[in-house]
């Protein structure tokens, strides 16, 4: 009997002792301590990136839809509550929506802090110094546009600069200032300016990138000299950058990247913009949850006012008569881009810097030059007043489905008056609650 | 089989001694069971005198006696000894009762055999005869109301549907809460492996793929004592299913099974009519421009009384069949037995278009190559097709498209195309084109050998799989609101999950001293267990016409694919020593080592112990001459949990598939975590069991306790991190609970038998430990929360005290007494787990008549009824009708009603009694008036059969023939408004139970069957 069990412990110990056995590695999924460490997994890591800035929560929808609900001119017709206490301009700490863009805004920051923080490390041969500029100036691109986001929607918030290995690498840290946190976006912007190439690529950032996003950052900061000489570097570069026309020619008949176009997200059948069912009606396959409300319809159009901007929206055949948006259209492919910069904002940015520079005649300039590219007469205001409200009303309708109207109000200071909201805590969004608690470090938002 | 040849032996001397003798009278007779089938190899002895023979395949024998009067003593195992005075030679036959206490009974219990006298652990059997019949398609469906501390609801009316088991609550939030099950030793994948979106419910029941006809009976593992040595597999409880198999020496018997049936809802959904959604319209637009006069005039709907009513509902619901045929045969020689059983089953859905198909073929057999050595197999092959359909929080699912739509709004529009409204499609274009077929392939395998090394020493090796794959191809025409954009679209999916176990065991018997005083029962072992998954799906759009189907012939495609592994090693040990036949003490250990955890905290370690004691073996109870049984049990132990999460949760991982421009991408996306390790459930339970009244009253009572710590929680960690969660051991949940069993023989006379069983289980759930407030469920709104201090599957909506009889408005409790009402005033208001749950049963037997009345019951549970979400709504869903409640709308001053006044103002929304919160505003309709009780009491089944005499069945050479008429849910008695009590329509996560949105209600069976043996 004695020799029957020590042959069955001989099995036994034979299958046990197998540590190999039990050593499992995933195929999809690759272990964070060997996911750069080359020329090509450091390639996909800044895929990834611009990824994240384009996924779901970020500028494949959600953020956009924040700044456009909160405009008051965009209504939501579905049933979900965080959607329609956005466009009802009453937010609570609890709201979802809020809640995914916070989110999605601070996971883009995480692939960027691995990325500036892995790749001068990397000593690949195939990876030439010039890549490596490129990535990181990319990264450090990335993360500027992302605080910036973060500062103009919430405020001051806590500075990540260094990739998370373990759950207590970024322990204790405290909202930084709001002015602290543009500094956090200039000394990104100035980095990424100094390692990008001045190439041309609308999809992916180069140092033309920075210059037309510090012209929108000077423009928040009101350093109106700046605003203006780095709008002009675009849109002096006029081979490259131009209004097209009409308006309608940057996005129908399913264009991209057109030369309209400073930076805009690509996407394709395995990477949809969020978007695109979210407009088109039922009977185009769409849900129409986000659409035009009654008075944006009429002033788009309202020949004087919209001009041949009312390319943006339909209207279903009878009996639905339901008016809908056009700009995000691709149905079922998903590949309409999210335009996170048009050359349009850099007219609109240096008029209203000249204007604070009392350039009135240049401003009329170029303000008309989106005008007639909209099909319209030249403005006919003369002060410097009537001037910035019709630069207001064009940024209105220019941008009615992109990320503008709602952070242009508050910058400008016209959101109590525009959009009746008297208290100035709500100028800013809360602080996801969830985030509240999980944080011992995050203090709220007042008001909230 | 030994003791088969001292007893030819007794019967050969027997022989030659009676024909030495004078022969005088010789009796026969034949002998049934309690269903009327002939008993074969029964004992028959002739008391006082060394006369006995068996009986044969017709359950016949004959005896020569010396003398009449004689006594006769009839004994078969598993049935009551019968006493019968012979004073005629006349045949007669003899009726042998079902040993209803079963206590004599070997039951299966993990690894083993064990008698159930001797038992600690807290385990119940039940025999296939208590849910033979019952048109479901999944053996675990059937067990509802039949065991205590089981917990089972059908999640729709689905036919081969989702199924909510719970054995003794929810141990856990985030890891499994599904039990273990295992069929003839294969450890079985319960993973739902249907792809297509069916909104948020569970797609399907896997266990559906098997055939219940095929088994014998289901045991169900409790405490810890009994699951610790599944160890990492067991917190959740286990189910073990053990197949029907032959026996060594009988003849083949073949056994022919038919039934069909008809079903109908139970109750069907109501929506308001054309001039009831016309006149609410109408009212809440003048009440509106009343609350804001600074609005413009109200727009009216003109004649709202003259408004047409479309009757879409009707439309969904139709008579549904259900085929069930079976052909069975088992029988045996001296060296093997076989079983083989062949099923097929089609059901269709009472909503159309779902239905189920299933064929099923199984395969036992074994084999005694020689008295040491034994070899055998189970298999199990079938397959499943479903037509799936989607539902709940799908707008473009069928149920909605018929409930949601205004009712006066047409059908077909002027051109005779599909009518479409908002984001719901058409219903009839759903019900004629929804195209969603799944096909499943089940193989469930095992191989054994058993070798005795020693009469007392064995060892048995087994090497199963259970293989599943489900092929699907959705195809979604043009003709649906889906498919319109992309020029109709097409999935088809691949998903193969695959469990791998070897085990070997080496069980060691031995009884020694004086009378067999002490026995030992032990046993050690080891187990090897693989899971994989794969998956490869394929999606296409644009299609040249709504006859070109298959995603091949798409102009745009594209593919996707998935694939993981996880591995187990076990070691497991168990001993229980006997003494007296009146003290057992027994102790098991398992070691687990797990794959999916890091290297260092890899392996969970398992123990439990017991003690029972017989204390009817006592002279002093004896004494008291009241105690027929009675047996005190106690255990205590620790099992594991490591199911429900990912293969690869430890790790630090980055994912693939982050792609831009068309080119790889890769993106950091769960953050590690090395010191993972097990869920770990501590359960302690003490049991009694007790028969009286010559054992016609028995009595089963268990409470036990149960702490589940170190939970394998998604722990919120700060956003700045750049995560969302963080996987770790964190938190607390406890269950405790009384479990009642009891049965009483309450008439036995030899024509007529009246027997009741009752049983009641009530289990109570709280979270001990939690990081902080988790909310989920109802697409993003947030209802379900899991909250220390309370129970899991909580609700959380703001609660309405009642509706201002003067101004209309729905007043909230003001819970932070600020004077307003904001999101913090969201409170736990219910809770969607039943406090007690059971079932009452009583069979009625006379003749050959059989009546079996089977009530289920549960109470205390709350559901959130979202289709009155829905469409109670004010009017501030302009493309949402209206259900009849609307209609309990308040009008006046004075009206006294908990359904506010119509409007869709948004003033003063911060405001309690304020208008803007009776359907908008920051209570967004979350209120409390949508919850409603869900208890219920249902016949579930209800039954009469008749099986012909034996002398009529003799006569058409038949073993056995069976008729039956049964209705399934015949009466539900209860409060909730919706269709169907029954129902969890977000059941694809756990923590999201007890909402009813636009699912398919239970449906209501009649059926007729008859079952041949021949």
């Amino acid at each position: 009997m004695t020799r029957y069990l020590y042959l069955y412990l001989a099995f036994f110990l034979l299958t046990t002792s197998c540590r190999k056995f039990l050593n499992v590695q995933p195929q999809q999924q690759v272990d964070a301590s060997v996911a750069i460490t080359d020329a090509v997994s450091a390639e996909a890591a800044v895929n990834g990136l611009y990824n994240r800035l384009g996924s779901d929560g970020y500028y494949g929808s959600n953020f956009i839809s924040l700044s456009y609900l909160m405009g008051g001119d965009i209504q939501w017709t579905g049933s979900q509550s965080a959607p329609s206490q956005i466009a009802a301009r009453a937010l609570t700490a609890d709201n979802s929506n809020i809640a995914s863009a916070w989110m999605a805004i601070y996971r883009t920051i995480l692939s960027a802090n691995y990325i500036i923080d892995i790749v001068p490390r990397l000593t690949d041969p195939l990876l030439t110094e010039a890549k490596k500029n490129q990535y990181q100036g990319e990264a450090y691109f990335i993360r500027a546009l992302a605080y910036f986001d973060l500062a103009r929607a919430w405020g001051g918030v806590q500075l990540i600069t260094s990739p998370t290995y373990s759950k207590t690498d970024q322990e204790g840290i405290r909202r930084s200032s709001l002015a602290e946190t543009y500094a956090q976006v200039l000394s990104d912007l100035d980095k990424a300016e100094a390692l990008l190439p001045a190439t041309v690529n609308r999809n992916k950032a180069t140092q033309k990138t920075v210059w037309a996003l510090k012209a929108r950052f000077y423009l928040y900061q009101q350093d109106w000299v700046k605003a203006e000489s780095y709008a002009s570097k675009i849109i002096d570069d006029a081979a490259n950058y131009k209004l097209l026309k009409p308006y309608n020619a940057f996005f129908a008949n399913n264009v991209t990247a057109t030369a309209e176009s400073v930076f805009e997200l690509a996407y394709s059948t395995s990477f949809k913009n969020g978007h695109y069912n979210w407009w088109l009606p039922p009977a185009l396959g769409g849900r129409r949850e986000w659409a035009p409300n009654n008075n944006l319809v009429t002033l788009l159009n309202d020949p004087a006012i919209g001009g041949n901007r009312n390319s943006l929206i339909a209207q279903t055949a009878p009996p639905g008569n339901l008016w809908y948006g056009k700009l995000y259209y691709r149905n079922p492919t998903g590949t309409d881009p999210a335009y996170l910069m048009r050359v349009a904002e850099l007219y609109l940015i240096r008029s209203e810097a000249r204007v604070k520079q009392t350039k009135l005649t240049q401003a009329l300039t170029d303000l008309n030059a989106v005008r007639d590219r909209a099909g319209l007469s030249p403005a006919t205001a003369a002060t410097p007043e009537a001037i910035l409200l019709a630069i207001e009303n064009e940024r209105r309708f220019e941008f009615a489905f992109e990320a503008d109207r709602w952070f242009n109000l508050v910058r400008t200071g016209r959101v109590s008056s525009v959009l009746n909201i008297s208290d100035p805590n709500k100028f800013v969004f809360p602080i996801p609650i969830s985030e509240i608690i999980a944080d011992k470090y995050l203090d709220p938002n007042l008001g909230y | 089989m030994n003791r088969l040849y001292p007893k030819g032996f007794n019967l050969l001397l027997f022989l030659l001694v009676s024909h030495m003798l004078v022969a005088q009278t010789t009796i026969s007779g034949t002998v049934l069971s309690d269903e009327q089938t002939p008993l074969e190899g029964v004992t028959i002895q002739v008391k006082g005198q060394a006369i006995q023979t068996l009986t044969n395949s017709k359950g016949g024998f004959t005896v020569t006696v010396p003398v009449l009067p004689v006594l006769l003593l009839i004994s078969h195992t598993g049935y009551q000894k019968g006493e019968f005075n012979i004073t005629t030679i006349t045949p007669s036959s003899f009726r042998l009762i079902r040993n209803e206490r079963n206590l004599d009974e070997v039951v299966v219990t993990g690894y083993s055999t064990q008698n159930k006298k001797l038992i600690a652990g807290s385990i119940q059997t039940i025999n296939s005869q208590a849910f033979r019949d019952v048109p479901a398609s999944g053996f675990n469906q059937l067990l509802q109301g039949k065991a205590t501390g089981v917990q089972v609801n059908a999640n729709s009316g689905v036919p081969g549907g989702g199924i909510t088991f719970r054995i003794r609550g929810n141990n856990s939030i985030n890891a499994s809460v599904d039990p273990l099950y295992i069929i003839d030793g294969v450890f079985i994948s319960n993973t739902d492996p249907i792809q297509t979106g069916m909104g948020q419910q569970q797609g399907s029941n896997p266990i559906a793929d098997i055939n219940p006809s095929d088994i014998e009976n289901i045991t169900i593992l409790k405490d810890a004592n009994a699951t610790a040595i599944y160890g990492s597999l067991g917190a959740n409880g286990v189910v073990i299913v053990t197949t029907k198999r032959g026996r060594l020496n009988s003849r083949a018997k073949v056994s022919l099974n038919g039934y069909h049936g008809w079903s109908t809802a139970t109750k069907k959904f109501k929506v308001a009519s054309g001039p009831e959604t016309a006149l609410l319209t109408n009212e809440s637009r003048i009440n509106t421009v009343k609350d804001n006069p600074a609005l413009p005039p109200p727009s009216l709907i003109a004649e709202p009384d003259s408004q047409p009513t479309f009757d879409r509902i009707s439309d969904l619901f139709r008579t549904a069949h259900t085929s069930n045929y079976e052909v069975a045969v088992q029988g045996g020689t001296d060296k093997s037995a076989y079983y083989a059983g062949f099923g097929y089953i089609k059901q269709e859905g009472i909503v159309r278009p779902s239905n189920f198909e299933r064929y099923s073929g199984r395969l036992n057999y074994d084999n005694y190559l020689n008295q040491k050595v034994k070899i055998g197999t189970s298999v199990n092959i079938s397959r499943t097709w479903r037509n799936v359909s989607s539902n709940d929080n799908n707008p473009q699912g069928v149920i909605n498209s018929a409930i949601f739509v205004r009712s006066y709004l047409p059908v077909f529009n002027s051109d005779g195309t599909y009518a479409r409204y908002g984001s719901f499609d058409n219903h009839l274009a759903l019900i004629n084109y929804l195209g969603n077929n799944a096909v499943g392939w089940r193989t469930i395998g095992n191989v054994y050998g058993e070798y005795a090394i020693l009469p007392q020493l064995k060892l048995r090796t087994s090497w199963s799989l259970d293989n599943a794959s489900e092929y699907e191809n959705n195809f979604t025409s043009s003709l649906l609101a889906a498919g319109v954009a992309s020029n109709g679209s097409a999935a088809s999916y691949e998903t193969k999950n695959l469990v791998l176990t070897n085990e070997q065991v080496l069980t060691f018997i031995q009884s020694f001293g004086e009378d067999g005083k002490h026995s030992i029962n032990a046993l050690v072992g080891n187990t090897i267990n693989t899971v994989l998954s794969q998956s490869t799906s394929a999606t296409g759009t644009g299609f040249a016409s709504n006859d070109l189907t298959a995603v091949s012939v798409a102009s745009v495609r594209s593919g996707s694919s998935a694939e993981s592994r996880s591995k187990l090693l076990s070691v497991f040990a168990k001993a229980s020593y006997t003494y007296n036949n009146r003290y057992t003490l027994d102790a098991s250990f398992r070691a687990d080592g797990s794959s999916k955890f890091g290297e260092n905290h890899r392996w969970g370690y398992f123990p439990s112990g017991g003690f029972t004691w017989r204390a009817d073996q006592e002279d002093f109870i004896q004494s008291l001459n009241l105690f027929n049984e009675l047996r005190f049990r106690t255990s205590i132990g620790l099992s594991g949990n490591q199911n429900g999460i990912g293969p690869y949760a430890a790790q630090g991982l980055w994912q693939s598939g982050s792609n831009y421009l068309d080119q790889p991408g890769i993106a950091p996306s769960q953050l590690a975590n090395p010191d993972l390790t097990w869920e770990t459930t501590r359960q302690s339970d003490l049991g009694t069991e007790f028969s009286i009244l010559n054992s016609r009253l028995f009595v089963s009572v268990d409470y036990y306790n149960k702490y589940t710590y170190d939970l394998l929680l998604n722990v919120p960690v700060p956003n700045r991190t750049g995560f969302a969660t963080y996987l770790q051991n964190y938190g607390a949940v406890s269950n405790k609970g009384f479990e009642l069993a009891i049965r009483s023989t309450n008439i036995n006379t030899r024509t007529f038998k009246w027997t009741t069983e009752f049983n009641i289980s009530q289990n109570t759930n709280r979270i001990e430990k939690l990081a902080s407030d988790i909310t989920l469920g109802a697409s993003g709104r947030n209802i379900s929360i899991l909250r220390q201090g309370y129970a899991v599957n909580s609700f959380q909506l703001y609660k309405q005290l009642y509706v201002d009889p003067q101004t209309g408005n729905a007043v909230y409790e003001d819970l932070t007494k600020e004077g307003n009402i904001t999101a913090a005033d969201r409170q736990i208001v219910g809770n969607a787990l039943p406090r007690y749950t059971g079932g009452f049963t009583n069979s009625f037997s006379y003749k050959g008549f059989d009546l079996n009345i089977f009530f289920y019951f549960q109470q205390g549970n709350k559901i959130m009824n979202m289709n009155d979400f829905f469409l109670v709504h004010g009017n501030t869903q302009a493309n949402i009708g209206f259900v009849p409640r609307q209609l309990e709308r308040w009008q006046k001053p004075g009206d006294i009603t908990d359904i506010p006044r119509v409007t869709t103002s948004n003033r003063n929304i911060e405001a309690n009694n304020s208008a803007a919160n009776n359907y908008g505003g920051n209570v967004a309709n979350l209120s409390s008036r949508y919850l409603e009780n869900g208890s219920f009491i249902r016949l579930r089944t209800l039954s009469l059969s008749y099986t012909l005499p034996s002398s009529i069945i003799n006569k058409l050479k038949f073993n056995n023939i069976r008729a039956y008429i049964q209705g399934t849910n015949l009466i539900t008695i209860t409060k909730y408004g919706g269709p169907d009590p029954e129902v969890s329509s977000q059941s694809g996560n756990q923590n999201t139970a007890g909402y009813d949105w636009a699912t398919v209600p239970q449906p209501k069976t009649i059926q007729i069957g008859l079952n041949l043996v021949f």
